[in-house]
């Protein structure tokens, strides 16, 4: 299944669009050999038709439409003393809205042999009642697709066996369906992807992937890549995963500079296999997450990871410089934590809008979104560190020297800040790590935290008020938020 | 030659000690391999080469580990050399330094010694045109 938007602009108050070229063109594209495609309008003053395009006709149409819904009869949807809730540019429509009755908002036509089945002088009209105005149609396609030179060449050995093919369908059957077929799709393709490599690299990075992780990062490329009016679960999949093994890849050469010793409850490669192993995993990955971020063949996408991986490795380089002034301040922090996390959050949301050939508005408001909300996730994550439900150990990115914000504001708190200052000056015992904590948990460091994420996921929120989300709002609120009202 | 002469200064942030302290003999060995390519290329895709050599070599792929601060500048270097080559490279070019990457590295793990970095680099400009 195969689904997107068809986008167009009118010019008059009444007119036959003609789109048979452009579904046929859409059929061709997709590779859709036997099946159907779908229509729906997502309006409700155009309709559709099919018909002959003979301009005299569409003119008799026209006039038809006109005697039995004709213009200013004083319809009751425009009296607007009488409604609620009017927009201010609310237009006069009553007549347009009627004749909409009249036709249907939503059509399948077959498709034979990769084309539309179409008798000699039938067309396909999107009508047009109350332009000009931007109009878009849901398409959907669905039936045998040809395998795209690619997708074979990159033998597709789970994504094409029965399980991925219905997963497949499911996510590309609407967002809201789709969530769950989303996330087994990437989880697929990781698997996949695992399956190929060498076991000196694949074992350690099966071991990391295995032991879970939140998966925002491909969550937030595939919801996005619903964005535009070209959606397609694999590619979106092959996407979310590659971001996601190249996230793990960071993590590895992560976890060995800040010498720990656990990620997700297991040893880190580095712990468990020796620096010069971890070295050699997170190159590996690197190195093939952006392969096959190339082989979608986007520029657009390799670009936005492309920058997006600089800046991650430029910050953690700033990271670790900035531990020579720890806990530093709150600029310094934004900087770090704007390049570590958010450039890839900012990225993936992105990515996956282009990927789906979204407008570039559309791109660059949902990759503010990411970077907000990356940041945002950051700001709940420290605080994870100082609380005991958290399951990890309390006190470690204290311990390690990490950039942590509640830290930043408890050194600048009047009554504990000369304190934890002094602490963080000293070398860090078991005992210092936890005065450290005492003294953030009696301060009010966690609460200015908290309510500084929760006001960046609503400055993130707001940046969806700008571009249209279809169905995706909702998930995209709920993801948002659960990044940093976590159950610690 | 200066960076700055060559037309790839910006591409050197935060790399400027590097380029003084053997990036500039690498990246003009690589210039001698990318003569297939457009000329207005050439310097961008020899400095990617010689980010990927010189980054490698930071980290100690193959060898002892490096300690944090080589292993992350060789992180930035890979990263640059990425970022150049998705702005300046065709796809199979791309494909063909990531797999050369992904087999040092494969090589790396498995504690087989690999040919020399360059050689990887070399076929894979090679093999990218």
């Amino acid at each position: 299944m195969i689904a997107q938007r068809l986008r167009f602009k009118t010019s008059s108050p009444t007119q036959f669009v003609d789109i048979t070229e452009k579904l046929r063109e859409e059929v061709r594209k997709s590779g859709l050999r036997m099946g159907r495609i779908h229509l729906q309008s997502l309006h409700t003053t155009v309709g559709l038709a099919v018909n002959e395009n003979e301009p005299l006709l569409l003119r008799d149409f026209e006039s038809l439409l006109e005697r039995l819904a004709p213009t200013g009869v004083g319809y009751e949807h425009d009296d607007f003393a009488r409604r609620f809730k009017i927009a201010l540019d609310e237009p006069i429509n009553g007549h347009a809205h009627c004749r909409q009755l009249l036709l249907t908002g939503f059509a399948t036509l077959l498709v034979e042999n990769g084309d539309l089945v179409l008798g000699r002088w039938q067309s396909v009209f999107a009508v047009e009642l109350d332009g000009p105005r931007t109009r878009e149609l849901a398409i959907q396609l669905d039936g045998d697709f040809e395998a795209k030179k690619s997708e074979v060449a990159r033998a597709p050995r789970a994504l094409s066996s029965p399980l991925a093919g219905e997963v497949a369908r499911r996510a590309g059957g609407g967002v809201q369906s789709s969530t769950s077929a989303d996330k087994e799709l990437v989880e697929l393709e990781l698997t996949r992807q695992l399956l190929a490599d060498p076991d000196p690299v694949a074992v350690p990075m099966r071991r990391l992937v295995e032991a879970g992780g939140k998966r925002l990062r491909p969550r937030l490329v595939q919801l996005t890549a619903h964005i535009g009016p070209r959606h397609d679960p694999l590619r979106a999949a092959a996407l979310a995963a590659a971001v996601e093994l190249l996230h793990n890849a960071t993590l590895i050469h992560d976890d060995y500079v800040d010498e720990s010793t656990h990620r997700r409850g297991r040893p880190t490669v580095a712990a468990a296999e020796g620096p010069e192993r971890a070295i050699a995993v997170g190159d590996f990955y690197f190195a093939k997450a952006t392969r096959l971020i190339a082989e979608i063949g986007n520029n657009d996408v390799t670009s936005t990871i492309a920058d997006a991986l600089e800046a991650i490795c430029a910050a953690q380089i700033d990271d670790v410089a900035l531990r020579g002034a720890y806990p530093g301040d709150h600029a310094s922090y934004l900087k770090v934590v704007r390049g570590k996390t958010a450039a890839l959050f900012a990225a993936s949301c992105a990515s996956g809008a282009q990927l789906s050939e979204a407008k570039p508005d559309e791109v660059e408001t949902l990759r503010r979104y990411g970077d907000l909300l990356g940041v945002a996730f950051q700001m709940a994550d420290d605080m994870v560190d100082f609380s005991p439900n958290s399951g990890k150990p309390v006190g470690l990115d204290i311990r390690q020297r990490v950039l942590s914000l509640p830290l930043i504001y408890a050194a600048e708190d009047k009554e504990v800040g000369p304190e934890v200052r002094r602490l963080l000056a000293g070398s860090l015992g078991d005992a210092e790590v936890n005065r450290v904590t005492e003294l953030v948990r009696s301060s009010d460091a966690l609460k200015r935290v908290g309510d500084e994420a929760r006001a960046l996921v609503e400055g993130a929120l707001r940046e969806l008020e700008a571009i249209e989300l279809d169905g995706l709002r909702p998930t995209l609120v709920g993801l948002a938020r659960s990044a940093v009202d976590r159950d610690s | 030659m200066t960076a700055q002469a060559l037309q790839i200064d910006r591409e050197l942030e935060r790399l400027d000690g590097l380029w003084e302290d053997g990036l500039q003999d690498t990246y003009k060995s690589y210039m001698d391999f990318v003569g297939a390519y457009e000329p207005a290329e050439r310097p961008r895709l020899a400095l990617a080469a010689a980010l990927i050599e010189s980054g490698l070599r930071l980290q100690g792929l193959g060898g002892p580990a490096a300690a944090a601060a080589p292993l992350l500048m060789g992180d930035l270097c890979l990263a640059r050399a990425s970022r150049l080559l998705a702005d300046h490279a065709s796809q199979t070019l791309q494909v063909a330094f990531a797999r050369a990457i992904e087999k040092m590295s494969a090589n790396a793990a498995s504690g087989e010694a690999g040919g020399p970095v360059r050689e990887f680099l070399v076929l894979a400009l090679e093999s990218g045109r």
